[in-house]
Formats: C-alpha cells, sequence, structure tokens
C-alpha cells in the first residue's frame, strides 16, 4: 500500500510539474521582439455576452497596428484571457501578465470588482491598468498615473440620466431600485438627488441583492406605489426577473434602465418577449456614432454601419492609446509612457482618428490629439475619461430604437 | 515566471489551509460545512477590519480573525446541534453561509459593501521591499501551512482525535459511552472555524482587496473538489487536493500557449469542460482519494 502511495504522489507532482511549467514549453515569446499586452475580457460568468467582442476588437485592432509597421518597430503581441467576471480571478491574471508576459499594459477589464482587485497590482508593478468600468472609486485617490479608466464614470451616468427625465421625459413621480453593486450606487445618489432637488417625487428607493430567485417584495414595494416611472439600475439576470415581476403583477408604471440590463445584445428581449419588453427605455455610455474614428472602427470590425458596439470601441482606445504613448515616449516601459497617455489623448496637437496615421506623425514628431472610436480620447489628469456621451433607446416591438446621444 | 509561481504558491498554501479546515470539519468530524464560503469571507474582512479601523497590527488580526471565526462557528453548532440532527446542520450552515456574505454585502458602514475593503495591510508590508515581498508572504503562508498540518495531525492523533472519529462513524455508540457528543462536535466546528479565519486572512493579505464578490459558491466548489480529491479524512492529502486543483485552475491557462490554434473564448469553455472531466476521472479511477486517512497502526 506504501509503495502504491509513493507512485501516486509521485504522479501527481509531475502532473503538477508539468502543468505549471507548461509556460517555459513554448519559447516563442520568451525572446522579447513582441510587446506584450494583458487583455483580461468577461468571457465567462455574468458579464460573458460582452467579452467575446472586445476581444475581437482587440485583435483587429493589434493587427492593424501590426500591419501599419507595429510600435516602436515591433509587433505587438494579446494575451486575452478570460476574468471569468470576477475580482479574484481578474487578479490572479494581472500577475500573469505582469510575471509570465511581461506585459506593460493591462487593458480590458470590464467589470468594477475587476478593476478594483486589479489596481494595487498594477499601481505597485507600475503597469498601467486600463478600465472599462464605471465606478469613481477605480480612479479616486493616488494612482501614481497608472490607472485610466475608458468609460463614463458612474456619476455621470446619473447625471446624463436625470437630466433626459427633468428635460424631456417628464415624470412627475419615480421609484428607484437597484442593484447592490459598486457602479450603481453612485447613479442611483446623483439620480435622486436631481430629481428632488428640481421638485420630482421620489416614492420610494431601494436596494436589491444579486442571484436572488425571486425579486416579488422588490418589485410589489416599489411597483405597488405607483409611480410614473420606475428606474431600475442593475444587470441583465436580475433585471429579466424583475421585468417578469412586473409583467405577472399587470403594473403599469413605465420602465427606465440601463442598456446593459434592457438590450444586453438583444438576449434581454430573447429571455422575455417583446410584450414585456415594449416600451421600456434604456440609457448607457456609448460611442458618439457620428464620430469619423467610430466609422473607421466598424469597418476595421465588418459590421453594418447602423451598429452600435457599446464597449469595443473602448477596448480599440484602450490598445491604440497604449500605442501612441509608447511610440511618443519611445519605450515600451510604462514608468515611461504612462505619462505620455494625455500628451497624446487630449493634445493639443494634429487631430487625427486612425491609429496607424496618429502614429506615423507620432514617429515624425508631430504633436497629436488622438480622437479614438469610443470617445475623444480625452482624459482627466487622475485618469478619469472626458468626451463620452450616453445614448437613450426605446425597446419597439422587440427592438431597441435610437431616441437621442447626449453628453454630461 | 519566478515571480508567477511564487504568487501560485502562495495561492495553493492558503487554499491548503482552507481545505485543511473543510478536511478537520468534515473528512475527520464528519459535520457538512456548507457555509464555507460565509466563513472564509468573515475571516477576511475580521482580519481587514481589525486592522483598518480597529489600527491593530497584522498578528493581532489574524488572531482576532481566527478567534471570531471560531466562536462563530462553535456557537452556529452549538445552537443548531442542541436542537437538530446533522442532517439540518448542513442545512443551517449553508444559511448561515449566505447571511454572512449577505452582511457583507449590504453592511455599508462597515464592510463599504459592494465597493469593498481596499488598501487591506500585509505582515511587515511597510518593512519589506515591494519586489521581495511576495517571496516573503510565501515563506510565511508555508510556515502557516505547515504548522496547521502539524497542528492538525497532532489533534488527529490524540484521544480528541480518536473521538471525532468514533462521533463521525456513530455519535450514538459515542454518547452511550458516556460521551459529550455535543461539546465534541462544537469543539471540532470551532477548531475548524479557526483554521477557516487563518486562512481568510491569508486570502486579504495576497489580494490586498477584499469585496463580496470574491466569496461566491464557487470557493465551496473547489474546497470541495480539494478534500475529495485528496482523500477524506487525509490532511496531506487535502494538500495535495488543493494544488491539484490550483494547478487545474491556472495550468490550463497557458493551454492557449502549447496550442495557439485555440481562441481566447474556446479556451475559456474548454477550461471548464477539462476541470470537469479531470474531476469525474478522478471518482471513477481514485474514489476514494489521493491519500487515505490515517489510521493507527497494531503490529502483528
Amino acid at each position: 500500500m506504501d509503495k502504491n502511495r509513493r507512485r501516486i504522489i509521485k504522479s501527481i507532482g509531475a502532473a503538477t510539474a508539468s502543468s505549471l511549467a507548461a509556460p517555459y514549453l513554448n519559447l516563442a515569446h520568451a525572446q522579447g521582439s513582441p510587446i506584450p499586452l494583458g487583455v483580461a475580457l468577461p468571457l465567462t460568468g455574468n458579464a460573458g455576452a460582452y467579452g467575446p467582442d472586445m476581444a475581437e476588437a482587440a485583435k483587429r485592432t493589434a493587427a492593424k497596428i501590426n500591419a501599419g509597421g507595429g510600435v516602436l518597430g515591433r509587433k505587438l503581441e494579446l494575451f486575452i484571457e478570460d476574468s471569468e467576471s470576477s475580482a479574484a480571478v481578474a487578479a490572479n491574471l494581472s500577475h500573469k501578465f505582469i510575471n509570465v508576459h511581461k506585459a506593460q499594459a493591462l487593458v480590458g477589464y470590464w467589470g468594477t470588482p475587476e478593476g478594483m482587485s486589479s489596481r494595487p497590482i498594477a499601481i505597485q508593478n507600475k503597469v498601467v491598468l486600463m478600465v472599462s468600468s464605471a465606478a469613481n472609486a477605480i480612479t479616486e485617490g493616488d494612482t501614481q498615473g497608472y490607472v485610466w479608466r475608458f468609460q463614463l464614470k458612474a456619476t455621470d451616468w446619473g447625471t446624463v440620466i436625470s437630466r433626459a427625465t427633468l428635460n424631456k421625459l417628464g415624470f412627475k413621480s419615480v421609484g428607484v431600485m437597484g442593484l447592490q453593486n459598486a457602479f450603481v450606487l453612485p447613479i442611483m445618489k446623483v439620480f435622486e438627488e436631481q430629481m428632488k432637488a428640481n421638485g420630482r417625487q421620489v416614492v420610494d428607493s431601494l436596494i436589491y441583492n444579486p442571484e436572488q430567485p425571486s425579486y416579488r417584495a422588490e418589485v410589489e414595494r416599489i411597483f405597488g406605489k405607483n409611480p410614473e416611472a420606475v428606474y431600475c439600475f442593475g444587470l441583465l439576470p436580475d433585471f429579466v426577473s424583475i421585468m417578469k415581476e412586473v409583467y405577472r403583477g399587470g403594473f403599469e408604471s413605465k420602465v427606465v434602465a440601463l442598456s446593459i440590463m434592457a438590450d444586453a445584445e438583444g438576449k434581454f428581449v430573447q429571455a422575455v418577449g417583446p410584450k414585456v419588453a415594449e416600451g421600456i427605455r434604456h440609457f448607457q455610455p456609448m460611442p458618439d456614432v457620428a464620430a469619423p474614428g467610430y466609422k473607421k472602427f466598424l469597418q476595421l470590425m465588418d459590421a453594418p454601419a447602423d451598429r452600435v458596439l457599446l464597449f469595443p470601441p473602448n477596448t480599440h482606445d484602450q490598445i491604440a492609446i497604449t500605442a501612441l504613448a509608447m511610440e511618443k515616449a519611445k519605450s515600451p516601459m510604462a514608468v515611461d509612457w504612462s505619462k505620455q497617455i494625455i500628451p497624446v489623448g487630449n493634445g493639443p496637437g494634429q487631430e487625427v482618428d486612425d491609429v496607424v496615421e496618429a502614429l506615423k506623425l507620432v514617429r515624425a514628431g508631430t504633436a497629436i490629439n488622438f480622437q479614438g472610436a469610443g470617445s475623444t480620447c480625452d482624459f482627466t489628469p487622475n485618469g478619469d475619461q472626458l468626451g463620452r456621451g450616453m445614448g437613450q433607446w426605446i425597446i419597439r416591438n422587440g427592438k431597441s430604437v435610437f431616441v437621442e446621444y447626449a453628453k454630461p | 515566471m519566478t515571480s508567477y509561481l511564487v504568487l501560485l504558491g502562495i495561492l495553493v498554501c492558503f487554499s491548503a489551509i482552507l481545505a485543511l479546515a473543510l478536511n478537520f470539519q468534515w473528512g475527520l468530524g464528519g459535520m457538512v460545512n456548507f457555509g464555507l464560503t460565509g466563513f472564509y469571507a468573515l475571516g477576511a474582512y475580521a482580519s481587514a477590519l481589525f486592522m483598518l479601523k480597529g489600527g491593530a497590527n497584522s498578528f493581532f488580526a489574524v488572531v482576532g480573525a481566527m478567534a471570531v471565526v471560531a466562536a462563530v462557528c462553535g456557537l452556529v453548532a452549538f445552537i443548531t446541534l442542541r436542537v437538530t440532527e446533522e442532517d439540518y446542520f448542513a442545512i443551517v450552515t449553508l444559511g448561515v453561509g449566505e447571511m454572512l456574505r449577505l452582511v457583507a454585502l449590504n453592511e455599508d458602514w462597515l464592510t463599504k459593501g459592494a465597493l469593498g475593503l481596499t488598501g487591506v495591510p500585509r505582515p511587515f508590508g511597510d518593512r519589506i521591499a515591494p519586489e521581495y515581498y511576495q517571496y516573503f508572504l510565501l515563506a510565511l503562508a508555508v510556515v502557516l501551512l505547515l504548522a496547521t498540518l502539524w497542528f492538525l495531525n497532532a489533534v488527529a492523533r490524540s484521544p480528541f482525535g480518536r473521538l471525532m472519529r468514533a462521533v463521525r462513524e456513530d455519535d450514538v455508540v459515542a454518547a452511550t459511552l458516556g460521551k459529550n457528543v455535543l461539546w465534541v462536535r462544537v469543539r471540532i466546528f470551532a477548531i475548524g472555524g479557526g483554521i477557516i479565519g487563518l486562512a481568510g486572512s491569508m486570502h486579504g493579505f495576497y489580494y490586498q482587496y477584499i469585496d463580496p464578490t470574491q466569496f461566491s459558491n464557487i470557493v465551496l466548489a473547489y474546497g470541495f473538489m480539494a478534500v475529495i480529491a485528496g482523500g477524506r479524512g487525509a490532511h496531506g492529502g487535502a494538500i495535495f487536493g488543493a494544488a491539484a486543483v490550483m494547478a487545474l485552475l491556472e495550468g490550463s491557462r497557458f493551454l492557449k500557449d502549447l496550442v495557439p490554434a485555440l481562441d481566447s473564448d474556446q479556451l475559456a469553455a474548454i477550461r471548464i469542460i477539462i476541470i470537469g472531466v479531470g474531476l469525474i476521472a478522478l471518482l471513477i479511477y481514485r474514489p476514494q482519494g489521493f491519500l487515505r486517512e490515517y489510521r493507527l497502526k497494531v503490529s502483528p
């Protein structure tokens, strides 16, 4: 029995060692010629709907840059990994990108937990972290210039939604339901403050927990007070449950939500059917679809001209700004090029919306002001993004119909 | 790469400490703990809060977290087992675990809710240079793992260990022999709880950021996977089990480097399939786990 045990221990040891030593077996990228970028995206988990398009955008943007001569004469090499929409997994991936692949840029990071858990790792290792997440806390405090948000920050979402409500939608009384989530709470706070300050009635407001089997009690409490409209801020799975309860209860308040809940690449209407979804308004930060940079991005993605891609343009801009800042700093080290993010994004300089053209100008020593696909790529010194707006849609016959675009 | 392996080593160590705690409670004591995730979260939050809000140093924070989790576990076991049987105890632990997670999520004044606690201090974090810190943390994690293993082995081989096994195998026989079964079980659950508190504290030291999403029920699944794979009741096995689970989870990320044709989203799905297949294969070919439980040998 003892011999048998030893044999098993040996085989486990061998299996573990070979699994951990696997990266050594591929020496192609150990030579160091391409510039590695770590890309953490939600390919599975509760945000799994968004990752695949962002991955495609990352690949096509890197391929375009590489075809146009690369960065500092070297090619970009992407390491795309699944963050599983999890803070702990994202932190482990950040360690892998930095320590195994020697990446100096960590891009993607869709959700707030992923961004928050990777923030201290990026700062300690002096590596740039670029997130698509909204919670204000990600860029608060001393980030030492290593954390950059490619998204409208959460309080600005609240500003745009409340302004649209006050000026255009005209609801006199509203109820508010928000998911217990770090990016939702600042939106709710700003929205409720604005409503009250402008004489509108907030009949009731509650925060609900994720992954509940039912939201009947919450729905009855808010919708039962019969406000003109109920504003729901959360994610797709909870909103599907909420709307089923609203339909069952026969409530008549209008519903306003976020597009990551009420659209989610068409998954909401698939889940509840067009009858339940009819008339729901939804808001989401989006690119300016009239901007030439966005139109070029659609061509890059081989997408139809009327397609609204919410997150992939951010991924494009993250990689583009990384490339431009590296080229301007003449260094692939984040400690050098992180200081060039504002000069290439905000200018002053020649406005340019194509990353390959922009790289040529930077190589020629021309000052540029890069206009991205997802925004104008302007930043505050603490890493918050300016120049991104929000879209508003309404669901009619199972389709989201575009209403308007507004900036905070 | 060395740095990454060091970090993985730390991850394996605190996962193994958690697996040891579960193995002690369930493997040796026969007390199913479906609230493992909640108690683990309690340990992480208690340790972080002792440092961030109470101003304690990391040593006292860890000791405090171990005491808090041990007390809560002991209390849960005492209240539940006085009036119910073992099967209901498992359900109660599930409920308590979920309750603890919801407290972490909703009590903003204490835990900062969904935003989580940032800047969790680390032992000697201000005295050791950042580039060497991970080596120190690995050494600390290894020492703590070995100390836990030694302690649990000592308990398992002591008269109390034999009593634990007796209660696990047949509590009626143990009670008939005059043993206080309730008190034995409360102690088993509390000791295991203390070790869960240690693992939770290490989690906070490693990530330096804790939020409720890190304590989803997948932690429970990995904990049971580690104990089942290692061999229920065998402490050494729980360590191998935790190492194997982590190697499978993290090692499978490197598949893409070995097979470049594999797409990222394909790999995301394939990884989960590989982990599932690995477990099924283990249960078919080695249902008793890697190692077997320590048994007292009698010379022929």
